[in-house]
């Protein structure tokens, strides 16, 4: 067995492959510890692993952690040294938390679960995405690997090519401190939102902007893509993320673009500084674009290759990846449904399997979209009193449960879902997920903004079958995987009703999800259809804030705490006591 | 601006902590193998959360007024829990601690938390719709301490209210242990703060010679490099 672990810098977590090249198991610290974007050290998860695999220390023959930490640590401290006396704040900072960054590993692997820190190899960090992207590739062999996030543990970006799982040659890289997601993420502070949490609202901020706007173009000019030189380059005195630990652009940025959003003044369509935010978003979203389609041609360029592995935080930006599968050469890009740094300890676990077997016996199994294992304990028993104080069963039989769950969303209920095992990665596909009639106007309001309270210009996921998404959206058989875990948005189809759909962005555009077959979504659709409802609004359970529900507890408790009625969970359907 | 600062801080700060017990109860929740004490852990974090909303909201509103600056560093992230200290990087209290001194320590704290609590009602003022939503979380507070005393005594019959009294004292003066460690290290770290910047310009001086090309990847094979290696 084989274990991999992510933390210290982003979201941690850890994964377990087993000898035959599939992931087990897989937890985020954020869902065990309910701290939204955990980085500690995953101790809950690797605990977690062990107790419900019944595994103990000796059974695991092989820890990666997913980078190599003193190049993190040097990188940021050389690149701060030349900027000295500015960023000796942030330098101060390095050195005072040294033993608390990634440089402690293992000695964190010593004090917790002794005997494991003499397993722990180390992989790079951009090697870790790639080889968690290439897991949930159908083909392992002749890929091109493209990874951007913030910054790995050396670059900010990199192509690699894929021969075999042995062979991964590194040909490109943006070294730090120039950085696409940087850059994004300075933004995202810039608009008062919160970096790694933020950036999902820049994005839906964007489709209100203008890319004709003065703004737009100004953040547009931030960077650029050199092409004697191939490098992406960046005027960097507009950023601070490099120099300071507090603030990520510089007042230069605000001379630029005017002073940043004040965080706690909430932003509303229609009012005062909404639009110049929303064009400052846009520029910041069509820069992506275009950097992304100039990185992903030289990809092309250098490697010739046609399929693209894509991920690192910034492959999360699900509105830019519909213009990649427009770039001619492209005909695969498969994105991991974990794409951030969490995702990476899925790429770590299969390092340790690939360096432990020989090439000849080598089989790395596609995982599933629910890899994390059902919870063994007795949720019936544990919850007994919570749900004989607060709930009543509407029906306990699942198929019952199913079709009464179903009748509810045709009335214009919002129901919750905690079903069989939670997602890998960050968007809900229908176990932890909060769900209404995708075409009901004031249920998907409902769900929105009384449940979710989520900012007004943030969409909702519409979720359907593969045939029913045909009929209203301009689907790209190039990304048809990245539909599947929510990581794509795509176009309405020209003067199709779908443009007036409460799922549908204001720039006609909507992340849909294409439903697994023998998902209980897709059981849920199919009790749903004979009633004329074929699209289902889908959002994340959870409330704002917090991370989605991992168990039956967080799921009757968001109930509580919101307005939420109604549960389908593996015990039957809930409502909650009024 | 002054005045803006130290209420922020105060909202901020209480926020904090009783999102913190929110997660603590959670995780007892969690851990219990009794129905009964599973829903009484669940209804209590429960309304600790709600108290940190309410404490989150009285932020807002006052962040709103506040400059730009000032209204970033009252920005709430999650992780700040841990990294602040209202969880412990060992992990949840319920992972380190016995059930019967977790139970204590609730008793404790919780009045201790109400306490606390009138100097906020003060600022705000009682009549207010704040205070009164204030003078309801302390109401609050008193049915958790209550609740945790009845408890104590139900599970652990042996034990008599005056050791509850020992608890209460000894956590009590824990708390103001904290509270003085606390302001020393903060004295220490200011007068600390030059060394350790004379420190890493020093050090930084050095960082600048190192040569980084030694970590450049292009053209090899990334499943070859070292697996031991940390750089």
């Amino acid at each position: 067995m084989f274990i991999g672990v992510t933390g210290y810098n982003h979201e941690s977590s850890a994964a377990l492959v087993d000898r035959n090249g599939v992931l087990v198991d897989f937890y985020r610290e954020e869902s065990l510890s309910r701290i939204k974007g955990d980085k500690s050290f995953p101790k809950m998860s690797i605990r977690k692993i062990l107790c419900t695999n019944n595994l103990k220390v000796k059974d695991i023959e092989r820890v990666a952690f997913y980078e190599r930490p003193l190049s993190a640590f040097l990188h940021i401290v050389k690149e701060a040294s030349m900027h000295m006396p500015k960023s000796l704040d942030l330098l101060t900072h390095q050195f005072r938390n040294f033993n608390r960054s990634s440089v402690s590993c293992y000695l964190d692997f010593a004090k917790f679960f002794k005997g494991l820190e003499s397993k722990l190899i180390y992989s790079d960090h951009h090697l870790s995405h790639t080889l968690t992207a290439l897991a949930y590739s159908d083909s392992k062999e002749d890929i091109s690997s493209v990874v951007i996030d913030g910054f790995g543990d050396r670059s900010t970006a990199s192509i690699s090519q894929i021969v075999d799982p042995t062979e991964i040659n590194e040909l490109w890289e943006c070294p730090y401190p120039v950085s696409l997601g940087l850059f994004y993420s300075s933004i995202t502070d810039y608009l008062g939102f919160a970096i790694n949490e933020g950036e999902y609202k820049v994005m839906g901020l964007a489709s209100f902007g203008d890319s004709n706007s003065k703004s737009a173009k100004l953040v547009r000019g931030l960077m650029d893509w050199d092409s004697n030189s191939n490098k992406i380059i960046s005027d960097m005195s507009y950023f601070d993320y490099h120099l300071s630990i507090s603030k990520s652009y510089s007042s230069k940025l605000e001379e630029l673009l005017g002073p940043a959003r004040n965080p706690f003044v909430q932003l509303i369509p229609g009012n005062n500084d909404f639009q110049r935010c929303a064009d400052i978003a846009r520029g910041a979203q069509d820069l992506m674009i275009y950097l992304l389609g100039k990185i992903f041609t030289h990809a092309h360029k250098i490697t010739h290759s046609r399929r693209f592995l894509f991920s690192g935080g910034v492959s999360m930006n699900s509105a830019s990846i519909d213009s990649l599968a427009q770039l001619p050469f492209v005909d695969k890009i498969i994105i991991p449904p974990s794409p951030g740094d969490a995702g990476c300890a899925i790429g770590a676990a299969f390092y340790c399997y690939i360096k432990s077997s020989s090439y000849h016996h080598l089989k790395i199994e596609k995982p599933s979209l629910f890899p994390s294992q059902k919870e063994k304990r007795n949720d019936e028993f544990l919850t007994e009193q919570i749900i004989s104080n607060e709930f009543s069963y509407l029906e306990r039989d699942e198929d019952y449960a199913f079709l009464k769950a179903a009748e509810l969303i045709s009335e214009g209920k919002v129901i919750g879902t905690v079903l069989s095992r939670s997602e890998t990665g960050p968007r809900a596909l229908g176990n932890r997920s909060l769900i209404c009639d995708g075409k009901n106007m004031n249920a998907v309001k409902n769900l929105n903004t009384v449940i979710k309270n989520r900012s007004s210009f943030r969409p909702t996921a519409p979720a359907m079958r593969y045939e029913i998404a045909e009929k209203y959206y301009k689907l790209r058989p190039e990304i048809y995987d990245c539909y599947k875990s929510m990581s794509a948005t795509c176009k309405c189809l020209k003067d199709n009703v779908s443009s007036e759909f409460p799922t549908t962005h204001v720039d006609s555009t909507a992340r849909i999800q294409i439903v697994e077959k023998n998902s209980y979504l897709y059981k849920l659709l199919s009790k749903l259809e004979p009633m004329g409802i074929e699209i289902l609004a889908n959002s994340s359970l959870n409330v704002s804030g917090d991370p989605t529900a991992f168990d039956l507890i967080d799921g009757l408790m968001v109930c509580l705490r919101t307005d939420l009625r109604y549960l389908l969970t593996d015990l039957g359907l809930l409502i909650r006591k009024t | 601006m002054k005045k803006i600062n130290s209420e922020l801080t105060i909202f901020f700060e209480t926020a904090h902590a009783e999102l913190a017990s929110a997660l603590e109860m959670l995780a007892v929740c969690k851990e219990t193998d009794s129905p009964k004490q599973a829903f009484g852990y669940f209804m209590h974090a429960k309304d600790e959360y709600s108290h940190a909303k309410s404490f989150f909201n009285m932020l807002s509103l006052r962040g709103k007024s506040a400059s730009i600056e000032t209204a970033r560093d009252f920005r709430f992230t999650p992780p700040s829990l841990i990294t602040k200290g209202y969880i412990s990087q060992k992990g949840f209290l319920i992972e380190t601690m016995q059930l019967k001194d977790f139970i204590a320590f609730v008793y404790t704290n919780e009045l201790l938390a109400k306490s606390s609590f009138e100097k906020i009602l003060t600022l705000v003022g009682r009549s207010t719709e704040e205070g009164k939503r204030i003078s309801g979380i302390m109401a609050d507070e008193l049915r958790h301490h209550g609740m945790a005393k009845k408890h104590f005594l139900i599970h652990y019959p042996a034990l008599q209210p005056w050791q509850l009294m020992i608890y209460r004292t000894k956590e009590t003066l824990n708390n103001k242990g904290r509270k003085i460690y606390d302001a020393n290290l903060k004295f220490l770290d200011r007068l600390l703060t030059p060394l350790y910047r004379i420190m890493a310009f020093l050090a930084g001086t050095i960082s600048k010679k190192l040569n980084l090309n030694e970590f450049k990847r292009k053209g090899k094979n990334l499943m070859n490099i070292s697996t031991k290696s940390i750089l």
